[in-house]
């Protein structure tokens, strides 16, 4: 599903040039569930942003379904990200002036689904997330765990062939970021690709493949 | 997702209500002044917008030149409309408009029944004229055979409100044949009309035929016969044909009139030429009673103002939002990370901008009738103000907020839409890029802002200074206390002298003359004159003045040599002012007297020269004056001087006056009031922008408000540590306010010299002018960083004396 090789990735400050990643190469298959380790700084969140179309590259390519998505313009990636891929992130990010409710919806929106349609699919999801009965609340009102929760659910509510995690349970105790490991897991075990930026080696444990990066490149890849 | 839109937008308002309300606070303010001065100017210029053909209608105007000096007429001589159809080619319609000589208004009497006379003085808005009058203007008939009506004389048609004034409950059909008499000619009704709803500057409503003029006494007062001079009563409209050019055509007129005039005019040139309908409501060199006309400098400064107010108002709209475009950029973050384009989020944005901005414009329809008050000098007679009715205004009112939402919404919609997510999401804080190219251009908008509000100051004051000195300036003469009122044209001496003995006793009056003018009119009466000196002949223009003995008393107006005229109804003698001994050229004034002039080929004798006065607005130089001895309509009276008893003294004179003229309105005015009449233009310019100032500065600080509200709050963790190491209040405010004050400055060395040359071109419209002071700069300057500095101080100080313990406690 994901074939990128040689991905250079610069950034430019005033004096210094930061070599975010270096000839980088991973692949990824369909169904899979990948974490991505490494120490701080050694471009884990770029890597995710790049996958995710959030970013772009300057050398390399990527292949997203076997088509050459590196040289993509704004609005192709945005029509691209919107119909595949949901994201997790660590600090949720869910947008204030909505409630929750309307924030899972947000994804359908943009993808124009009918209105009967988007409530009918919000409600399961969140159902699923067990967040239901909190609906209405806005995201201010909830515990970290639910609004994790709540993030899952918006990333998945469009039924994407991949989700992208950066290090959605770093915000968590333990038992909160179980709930969401293990809601991980059952998307993938229902056929979601999942990409899952992660410092715990804990939860790395409930993935297929663990990706070990060391100052922009891959050093090591174990097998689980 | 207009939904979704539509719900952030509304929370987004809510959360941030304060700013929320100076953006629409803000915008309003400018709206609603535009909206009023739309009405203004969008009625200004729908004048005389429907008559057909309109292209093809001028009106026959008049220039005049002697030596240089030009004159204007709106007016013709009156045979003309008589001849020109015929003698010049391409005239389709030639269409006369007389009205009643003296002041066009005539007594109508109608005789209701038997013994009921019903008398209606002083009616307005009646004319002679021909039929194609009621075509031009596609007036529809009520009841009336139009064919024969206006074409016999003693014949005329009524609009449907005088119709019904005159007949009140009758069918228009059953007013056909009725008599009206007009001051002592009696007509018939040959029709009723249908009045007209548009504007117009045609503001007739009785038509009485054209031959009536000729077929009566006012033939001669009409000087219908006479070629070589003309009243203000006689306008000539011509329609052209088709194929005729008003170049052609007008060559023609002056040939034919050239034909016509006998006499070597005082004149030396006079050119007949064509108005087009167009330019009849903006043309002020042809102003005539009988309409008005609107100044299209003044409905551009109105519409400056406007834009002014609105460019504030956005301004702040766009200052604010990107100001707080770090509070939004998470939201834009996510909806990008979920799909959202750029294109959907602009669209988003714009919207948001166009929500408020329609709001706004709500409030602005809720505020404008406060505005009015601005504005009360500058609304023409016959605008009436509404909304809903007016299809117009709707249109206006739509188009005002789409431009207004994408003026203020643009810039921060492109802003806000650029965010990357990756920059945003990374851990919920934002990365200043390109903060501060943003940051720059806030603070040249704000710049911008002030430069405006500190332009209208410094315009402000300089403009009222002027005001002040033209009504405090010594003018060379007396003039408080003093009132004039006119006695009829046709006085006789004796009722004068009666008048005059009679008031002069009256306990409360200390003076009492009687003449001319008083000594400085708006317009001026010229006269010519020859000096010969020898070599040369001079020939002077001169201001005209008479009066009686007591008239240089009564206006303290000095001999400085020789002595005062002797009275008589001839000019035997006169005297001149200072100034007019230097036009004919002496040195010292003195050496004129005892020279004689020639006026109206008479040799007169300067036997006295007075003072120079000021014999015009302080817009004209003083100019020569020659002062004859004689009575005139004019009764000038010099008052004690306990003003609380004035009622008291002007109700005897009205008693007095009305005994003698019982039939004759008593009109009296203060002179200082009518030279404060020569400056009402000005004055009103002064109230307006008095009002500009003020909305302008309020909408300024509104937005320096919500800038300094929003730094301060992005600097409080900031606040609280320099607190923490020590830093004293003073200190913290002077940091806080440190950078508005400069912006302040800024626009204050841009706005000063803007302002000096605009004043400076204003103010050549005046022979005598105040100075343009540096003080004046000064004062405004310290006025605006003043106010500035308390709006600052509002937010600063409380900032400052936060506890810096609650600042940081949140990490
Ligand atoms: N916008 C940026 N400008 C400059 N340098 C950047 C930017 N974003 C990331 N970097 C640099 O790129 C490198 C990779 O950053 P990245 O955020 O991918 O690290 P990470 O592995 O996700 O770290 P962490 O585990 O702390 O989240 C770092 O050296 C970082 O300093
Ligand atoms: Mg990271």
């Amino acid at each position: 599903m994901i074939k990128i090789t040689e991905l250079q990735k610069y950034y430019r400050t005033e004096e210094v040039e930061t070599v975010a990643l270096n000839s980088l190469s991973i692949d990824v298959q369909k169904g899979e569930f990948v974490a991505v380790m490494g120490p701080s700084g050694c471009g884990k969140s770029t890597l995710l942003n790049i996958i995710g179309l959030l970013d772009d590259l300057d050398e390399g390519s990527y292949k997203f379904n076997d088509i050459e998505v590196a040289k993509f313009n704004e609005r192709k990636r945005s029509d691209l990200r919107k119909h595949n891929i949901g994201f997790v992130f660590q600090s949720f990010n869910l947008i204030d002036e909505l409630t929750v409710f309307e924030n899972v919806e947000l994804p359908l929106i943009y993808t124009k689904v009918p209105a009967a349609e988007r409530k009918k699919r919000v409600e399961e999801v969140l159902e699923k997330v067990q967040i239901m009965h909190r609906r209405n609340h806005f995201p201010q009102q909830l515990s970290g765990g639910q609004q994790q929760r709540v993030a899952v659910a918006r990333a998945v509510v469009n039924n994407p062939k991949l989700i992208l995690a950066d290090e959605p349970t770093g915000n968590l105790d333990s038992n909160n970021g179980n709930e969401v490991m293990q809601l991980l897991t059952e998307l993938n075990d229902q056929g979601t690709t999942i990409v899952m930026v992660t410092h715990s080696e804990h939860d790395a444990r409930y993935s297929d493949r663990i990706i070990r990066m060391l100052d922009g490149q891959v050093v090591m890849t174990t097998v689980g | 997702m207009l939904k979704n839109f539509f719900i952030v937008t509304l929370r987004n308002l809510w959360r941030y209500k304060f700013f929320s309300l100076i953006n629409i606070v803000g915008l309003a303010i400018g709206l609603s002044a535009s909206l009023v001065i739309f009405m203004i100017v969008s009625y200004e210029f729908s004048f005389d917008q429907f008559e057909s053909d309109k292209d093809r209608v001028y009106r026959i105007v008049l220039d005049m030149n002697r030596d240089g000096f030009e004159g204007h007429s709106a007016a013709v001589p009156a045979p003309l409309s008589k001849v020109v159809k015929d003698a010049v080619l391409g005239i389709e319609q030639a269409i006369p408009i007389f009205s009643f000589p003296g002041d066009t208004k005539a007594d109508v009497h109608i005789n209701r029944s038997e013994d009921k006379l019903v008398t209606f003085k002083k009616q307005e808005a009646i004319v002679f004229t021909n039929l194609d009058y009621l075509h031009l203007l596609n007036y529809r008939w009520i009841a009336g055979d139009p064919p024969t009506a206006l074409i016999q004389p003693f014949q005329v048609v009524l609009t449907q409100s005088r119709a019904s004034e005159y007949f009140p409950n009758t069918p228009a059909a059953d007013i056909i044949g009725n008599r009206v008499t007009y001051n002592d000619m009696e007509v018939t009704v040959m029709g009723v009309v249908r009045d007209l709803n548009q504007a117009s500057d045609f503001r007739a409503k009785e038509f009485i035929s054209l031959p009536t003029i000729e077929a009566s006494s006012l033939k001669g007062d009409l000087m219908f016969d006479v070629w070589d001079d003309w009243m203000s009563y006689s306008a000539l409209f011509i329609k052209l044909s088709p194929q005729a050019t008003p170049q052609q055509v007008s060559k023609e007129l002056n040939l034919l009139y050239n034909k016509h005039k006998k006499k070597e005019s005082y004149f030396s040139k006079i050119n007949l030429s064509l108005l087009p309908l167009a330019d009849m409501h903006f043309d002020n060199r042809y102003q005539s009673a009988d309409f008005r006309i609107a100044h299209k400098a003044t409905l551009y400064g109105l519409i400056a103002i406007a834009s002014f107010l609105l460019l504030l108002g956005c301004i702040n709209y766009i200052n604010l939002t990107t100001a707080q475009a770090s509070k939004r950029a998470k939201e834009v973050g996510i909806r990008k990370s979920v799909g959202g384009a750029k294109n959907q989020l602009i669209f988003q944005f714009l919207g948001e901008t166009f929500f408020i901005t329609l709001l706004a414009t709500l409030l602005s329809v809720l505020i404008s009738p406060l505005l009015l008050h601005a504005f009360t000098a500058f609304i023409p007679e016959g605008l009436t103000l509404s909304f809903l009715g007016n299809p117009e205004m709707i249109i206006y009112l739509i188009f005002v907020t789409v431009s207004v939402s994408i003026s203020a919404g643009l810039y921060p919609a492109f802003i806000l839409s650029g965010y990357k997510p990756v920059q945003v999401l990374k851990n919920q804080q934002l990365i200043s890029f390109g903060q501060s190219r943003q940051t720059l251009i806030r603070k040249g908008l704000t710049v911008s802002q002030f430069i405006i509000a500190q332009f209208f100051i410094i315009s402000t004051v300089l403009i009222s200074k002027q005001i002040y000195f033209v009504l405090h300036a010594d003018m060379g003469f007396q003039k408080e206390a003093v009132l004039t009122f006119n006695t009829p044209r046709d006085t006789v001496d004796i009722h004068r002298t009666q008048i005059k003995q009679r008031l002069a006793a009256m306990s409360g009056v200390a003076m009492v003359s009687n003449g001319f003018t008083s000594p400085a009119m708006e317009g001026g009466a010229f006269s010519n004159i020859t000096y010969q000196n020898g070599s040369e002949e001079i020939k002077p223009n001169v201001q005209v003045r008479w009066g009686d003995e007591d008239y240089f008393r009564l206006y303290q107006i000095r001999l400085i040599a020789g002595r005062q005229a002797i009275q008589s109804d001839s000019i035997t003698e006169i005297v001149v002012n200072e100034r007019f001994t230097k036009e004919i050229g002496f040195q010292r004034p003195e050496e004129a007297l005892g020279k004689f002039i020639i006026y109206n080929d008479k040799q007169v004798p300067i036997v006295g020269i007075m003072n120079d006065f000021h014999t015009q607005t302080m817009r004209a130089e003083i100019a020569p004056v020659m002062f004859q001895g004689r009575p005139g309509n004019t009764f000038h009276i010099k008052l004690q001087s306990e003003p609380s008893d004035w009622s008291k003294v002007t109700a005897s004179i009205e008693k007095i006056y009305k005994e003698v003229y019982p039939e004759d309105d008593f009109n009296y005015e203060f002179v200082d009031d009518t030279i404060k009449k020569f400056y009402e233009k000005e004055q009103a310019t002064a109230a307006l922008l008095r009002w500009a100032t003020g909305l302008a500065i309020f909408i300024s600080c509104l937005g320096l408000l919500g800038l300094v509200i929003y730094t301060t709050n992005s600097r409080t963790k900031e606040v609280g540590i320099r607190k923490v190491l020590g830093a004293t209040v003073m200190q913290i405010i002077t940091l806080l306010s440190k950078d508005f004050i400069q912006l302040v400055l800024i626009a204050f060395a841009v706005a000063a010299p803007i302002a000096w040359w605009t004043t400076h071109k204003w103010l050549e419209n005046f022979a005598y002018k105040t100075d343009i002071s540096w003080w004046v700069f000064l004062a405004s300057g310290v006025g605006m960083l003043i106010i500035a500095l308390c709006v600052l101080g509002i937010q600063t100080i409380k900032t400052a004396l936060a506890n810096p313990t609650e600042s940081l406690r949140d990490e």
